[in-house]
């Protein structure tokens, strides 16, 4: 005799994956639209936060240390040196400090910007000024007292500039910031269209199987049932276009690596200095999942139930 | 003087206090858990009608009942109404006026989240056979298998078992479109009886076989009524129905024009077959 009993069977959810495994292999050129949707929409996600990943690592590189440069006049006199070397060290704050001279500066420009390093072999003088790097205490640097203390260096003859360290890992923060809402808004934007494309696909793929879908109904299927394959067919094409913008976008970072930045550069320490950590590899791929059944539920739940 | 209109709504309005009454009547005869069990009749229905438009009535006022474990033929010319007494049966639409019970649930008031579990207590083989033609004849039965939560590992041994009764073991891997009508007929027939339902609703099964076919499958059907199944089948082969001996409801422009027991006038051609069932 018919059984009652409102679970679902024990085997619908292999069914479930079966189904939509096959109906996907069945429909695979629109198949491969949303997968190609949702690729497309995750890999700029994902480059914007693999920027946006390395810019903050290159800020907590920094955090830890406050370092103050003092840039010297390009013809600052040796006596002059001699008095910021003098006024450095009766200050005890400025104990921790390094004398960089112009061609030191010019050798480190030269590393950093390999590419560059013919345009300054080219000019007749060294245009780099030689300065001082001081390290100084967090805590200190950042007091207020500290910005009488660099008015005063900036008055001292022969020095041109009082750079600090945190100065730029603030812009970098605000960079940071806009590069993340940058990447929310332009990949939210991509992924609502991805999950539109999904729902558009699994629109047909309904249509394509819309007389099975009677038959099943005529036989006593539920809706889950009939509709439960259609979601996970969503949720896998989500799950498939995020696997392969993360495949797309490490491929991508590992050429970048390899052809654009030389070691030790700037651009490899701000950009390529490493791939996404696992939990927003993560966050991208539940994404994906997430818009594929987004666009997957648009549909099933506008195919409605049968009008009996 | 009365409008005509109003006249309509007072009949109307009558006739649906008399199916209220006769629902009344059934629900005090009837267990609160599961109703089904414990009623005697098995299809009822209360002054059903059932109107497309204001141009087109399928069906006027009819009322009917078929016992548990009855084995009724359903006939009449093209357009009369069977195939329209059928989806209601199967809820698959509404009647527009009055009650269509069947297993003691009142389908106009069933919940959508129940039809489906009312559907797999009913057999129902379709006029157009209706099997899924990228599936083998195994996944159609394995399908409605899955769908009535049977473990896979039952699927094979029952649809073969269900597949033997039609004689048509042999075809477990061809695809629908690789048989002949006939040949689909059957395996529908196989599909409706794999799960022993409490009733066969079946729509010109016969329709596409020979004489010889036709025996075949009406013994099945009189061997399922034998296990218990009640059975309906709607069919215009006039002959088939006077050699049955079974009860004949007759429709005709969607009324009920004749309801009597069937007598063989000659030697049967299915007689063996009528036998059996009883």
């Amino acid at each position: 005799m018919p059984s009652r009993d409102d679970a679902l069977p024990k085997t619908t959810l292999s069914y479930f994956f079966r189904e939509a495994i096959r109906r996907m292999w069945v429909s695979k050129r629109t198949s491969f639209v949303a997968v190609a949707m949702i690729a497309i929409s995750l890999f700029i996600v994902g480059a914007f936060l693999l920027v946006a990943e390395n810019l903050g690592r290159a800020v907590a590189q920094a955090g830890g240390k406050s370092r103050v440069n003092i840039y010297l006049d390009v013809d600052a006199t040796p006596q002059q040196i001699a008095a910021v070397d003098a006024w450095l060290a009766a200050h005890h704050d400025f104990a921790g400090r390094r004398f960089v001279s112009k061609e030191v500066a010019l050798a480190r420009f030269r590393q950093y910007f390999a590419n560059l390093s013919d345009v300054v072999g080219q000019l007749d003088e060294n245009p780099f000024p030689a300065s001082f790097e001081c390290e100084i205490a967090p805590a200190v640097a950042q007091s207020p007292a500290f910005a009488n203390i660099s008015t005063e260096l900036r008055s001292i003859a022969g020095v041109d500039e009082v750079q600090y360290d945190w100065e730029w890992v603030e812009k970098l923060k605000k960079l940071i910031n806009l590069v993340n809402i940058a990447g929310l808004v332009a990949g939210g934007l991509l992924a609502i269209a991805a999950a539109f494309t999904i729902a558009n696909v699994i629109r047909l793929t309904m249509l394509l199987y819309r007389e099975e879908i009677d038959i099943m109904r005529l036989v006593g299927a539920t809706e889950r049932m009939i509709r439960g394959p259609f979601l996970i067919e969503g949720v896998l094409q989500g799950f498939i276009g995020a696997a392969v913008s993360i495949a797309l976008l490490l491929a991508a970072f590992l050429s970048g690596r390899h052809f654009l930045a030389p070691r030790n550069s700037l651009l490899w320490g701000f950009l390529f200095n490493g791939f996404l950590p696992w939990r927003k590899l993560a966050a991208l791929i539940a994404g994906g999942m997430l818009a594929g059944l987004l666009g997957s539920w648009l549909s099933v739940r506008e195919s409605g139930e049968e009008r009996a | 003087m009365r409008s005509p209109g109003w006249n309509l709504w007072i009949q109307r309005g009558l006739r649906s206090l008399r199916s209220f009454a006769a629902l009344r009547r059934l629900r005090m005869t009837t267990s609160r858990r599961r109703p089904y069990r414990k009623i005697a009749a098995v299809i009822h229905f209360y002054h059903v009608t059932k109107r497309f438009d204001q141009y087109s009535t399928a069906l006027h006022d009819v009322t009917f009942h078929i016992e548990k474990g009855e084995f009724v033929f359903l006939t009449g010319a093209s357009g009369a109404g069977k195939s329209t007494l059928l989806k209601l049966i199967l809820r698959q639409m509404q009647p527009t006026d009055g009650q269509v019970v069947v297993n003691g649930r009142n389908l106009k008031a069933m919940k959508r989240s129940q039809l489906p579990f009312f559907r797999r207590e009913i057999g129902m083989v379709f006029q157009d056979f209706k099997l899924i033609e990228r599936m083998t004849v195994f996944e159609n039965l394995s399908f409605i298998l899955t769908v009535l939560g049977v473990p896979p590992r039952e699927h094979k041994k029952r649809a073969y078992s269900a597949l033997r009764a039609v004689s048509l073991h042999h075809k477990l891997n061809a695809y629908p479109l690789q048989l002949s009508g006939g040949e689909q007929q059957r395996i529908a027939i196989a599909r409706a009886l794999i799960n022993d339902p409490l009733v066969i609703v079946a729509d010109e099964p016969t329709g596409n076989l020979d004489p010889d076919l036709t025996q075949e499958i009406i013994k099945i059907f009189a061997e399922a009524n034998l296990r218990g199944s009640t059975v309906l089948i709607a069919t215009h082969d006039r002959e088939l129905i006077e050699q049955s001996g079974r009860r004949v409801i007759t429709l005709d422009h969607g009324r009920i024009t004749d309801e009597k027991v069937a007598v063989p006038q000659r030697a049967p051609r299915v007689e063996s077959i009528f036998g059996i069932g009883g």
